[in-house]
């Protein structure tokens, strides 16, 4: 006897491909899922722990040094004012501080996935890849505030309580009163947080496009010091414009006599650039690629 | 969940990777309740099938209903109900196996951290619970992927190959977990290479060979279609044996290529012709079963030319054997 093959049924419409909105409810469940999952990680928990640490350490071996670092902004003044710290520490931390710190997570969140080969252990569970990824690029850009927040905060207190809240200097030499300082340092800060979420995007697509941690960690702080080259070597003025480091100096107009905001705007604009098409890419790679083997 | 409705419902499936085609044209029923199993070789398109059901990737063509939700109509909560894994399940190896429990509960919500202990009982592993996974053995990692399936309190548990790189005494665990699991009322569709596996556990077989169907139905049926056991016997004098065997019709008796001689007969008639072998002076010094009947029908629906149809020795003709999708 002869068994024939399978039969072909009627023919039938290609099945379509989920474009429905984003189920925001479970959007915040895989956001709750990746901050525990964050909270559980060693590294992420030593990340913050430095930086609350690391900024009164770094004015206790400050204090303890004759020689300023003179040839960085408001070097000069860090024995003299509280509040000249945590600026100094900003315009160095902009150089490779601040990208290693928010790749940290953002390099990783997608990579280790694959490192780890759960893509599959996560999408069988009723959650599309729409919602992780939002739910990822999230907590990444969560992880990213926070560091960014307890560095500042933590950058002022030193100074403060281990310096003094004399009064600054500006940038254009006239004196700054303690109180509308310490608000103007918290902004200084704050304008940092556009292009940190900038290279947190960007640690994002290299973590999709790679699947690798290393190469997504290592990666936004590679292409930081090239920009931060490039800017250095007096480059053409536009493309300097468009790199990624240039937002992190744009607090200096918030620091003249006359304040100026026309950096912090482009700034923005740049990094807001920056992070939709990174977003965009991560996300497109993300829809079309075969995680069937991870 | 209607009354009525299968908890698995594909019509016309298929998936092509470039020119090759994965799953063709495949249909397939599986009813609430059902221990269900698919089989078939390796590329069969068994786990191809299963990643369709999951939702990791789409069909090129055909619809696929987990409890009458199609992706198209519900995304990713046509998995609401469905639990497993495919391949062998995955965890994050520095966390220990109930923080990665943990984690998953989170992910699914509704309670199901309060399940995270009885799950782990239930796959006897609540002793080991607190180590990390990176030190469990591949087994336990295997029932911790059934724990995890456990935590979404699943109306259908879906598992690729549960058995596969276990030690014997890991197979007989897992055996023994999937059928207490089904006999609570649990729908499982199990895929599997192994036919013991499938015959043990399952209800009602699909088997399939390079992406299509070559049969379904039950097990019952599939069995009473086998063909007979084949085995390799040893005697003190072969030729003889040989010369017996053309006594007794119902025994196929032949020389086996590696020495000795095959023996191919249903358990009576083989009792009938060893007695034989006895009384005319014959000693049997060694019968092995070499291929179980089902093993044996197994091959030849996996392994015959599927474009002249699969042939069927003419005593095992089934007339249920149709290799129809129906």
């Amino acid at each position: 006897m002869t068994i024939p093959a399978t039969t072909a049924t009627a023919p039938v419409p290609p099945a379509t491909i989920d474009l429905r909105p984003v189920g925001r409810g479970r959007v915040v469940t895989a956001y709750r899922w990746e901050i525990t999952k964050l909270a559980a990680q060693a590294r992420t928990r030593a990340t913050l722990a430095v930086c609350l640490v690391a900024p009164f350490v770094f004015v206790v071996l400050l204090d303890r040094q004759d020689r300023l670092p003179k040839d960085t902004l408001y070097g000069r003044w860090v024995h003299a004012s509280g509040f000249a710290t945590p600026l100094m520490i900003l315009g160095f931390a902009a150089q490779w501080v601040f990208p290693l710190l928010t790749s940290l997570v953002a390099g990783d969140i997608f990579a280790s996935e694959d490192q780890h080969g759960t893509w599959k252990t996560i999408l069988t569970r009723s959650h599309s890849r729409t919602q992780i990824f939002w739910a990822k690029t999230l907590a990444a850009a969560t992880f990213a505030t926070l560091v960014l927040t307890v560095l500042a905060l933590s950058c002022l207190a030193a100074g403060v309580l281990l310096v003094g809240h004399q009064p600054l200097e500006s940038l254009s030499g006239t004196l700054l009163p303690s109180g509308r300082t310490a608000g103007l340092v918290l902004a200084a800060w704050a304008s940092a947080l556009p292009p940190l979420l900038g290279f947190t995007a960007l640690g994002i697509m290299l973590s999709v496009l790679t699947r690798s941690s290393p190469m997504g960690i290592v990666g936004p702080i590679v292409l930081g010091l090239v920009m931060q080259l490039y800017a250095f070597l007096n480059g053409a003025d536009t493309i300097r414009h468009l790199l990624l480091v240039t937002p992190f100096d744009a607090w200096h107009g918030l620091l003249a006599a006359h304040p100026y905001y026309g950096p912090l705007r482009d700034g923005t604009l740049v990094s807001v650039g920056y992070i939709l098409i990174c977003l965009a890419v991560a996300y497109t790679a993300l829809r079309r690629r075969d995680i069937t083997g991870g | 969940m209607a009354v009525g409705v299968p908890a698995v419902e594909a019509s016309g499936l298929v998936k092509r990777f470039g020119g090759l085609i994965a799953v063709d044209h495949v249909d397939l029923r599986v009813d609430v309740g059902e221990v269900y199993g698919i089989l078939g070789p390796n590329g069969a398109g068994k786990t191809t099938f299963l990643r369709m059901l999951f939702g990791l990737i789409r069909p090129d063509a055909g619809t696929l209903r987990v409890f009458g939700r199609t992706w198209g109509d519900a995304g990713p909560s046509m998995l609401d109900g469905v639990a497993g894994f495919i391949e062998s399940p995955r965890f994050y190896p520095y966390l220990s196996g109930r923080r990665n429990l943990d984690l998953l509960a989170g992910l699914d919500g509704g309670g199901a951290d309060s399940r995270i202990d009885e799950v782990l009982d239930v796959v006897d592993l609540a002793g080991r619970a607190g180590d990390k996974v990176g030190g469990y053995s591949f087994g336990m990692r295997q029932r911790l992927g059934v724990a995890a399936s456990l935590l979404r309190d699943p109306q259908l548990l879906v598992l690729d190959e549960p058995a596969n790189g276990l030690d014997p005494a890991g197979i007989r665990d897992m055996r023994a977990l999937v059928t207490r699991l089904a006999a609570g009322g649990l729908t499982v569709l199990l895929s599997s290479h192994n036919m013991d596996e499938v015959e043990e556990i399952c209800d009602n077989v699909t088997i399939m060979r390079t992406g299509r169907v070559v049969y379904h139905g039950s097990i019952n049926q599939l069995r009473a279609q086998a063909p007979d056991p084949s085995h390799r016997l040893v005697t003190s004098d072969d030729a003889q044996a040989l010369r017996l065997g053309a006594d007794h019709p119902a025994v196929s008796v032949s020389a086996h290529p590696d020495g000795g001689l095959a023996l191919r007969a249903q358990p009576a008639d083989a009792d009938a012709y060893i007695l034989a072998l006895g009384q005319a002076g014959v000693a049997v010094r060694a019968l092995h079963l070499e291929v179980a009947p089902l093993e044996s029908l197994f091959f030849m629906l996996t392994e015959s030319d599927p474009a002249a149809g699969f042939d069927v020795p003419a005593q095992t003709q089934p007339d249920t054997l149709t290799g129809a999708t129906s």
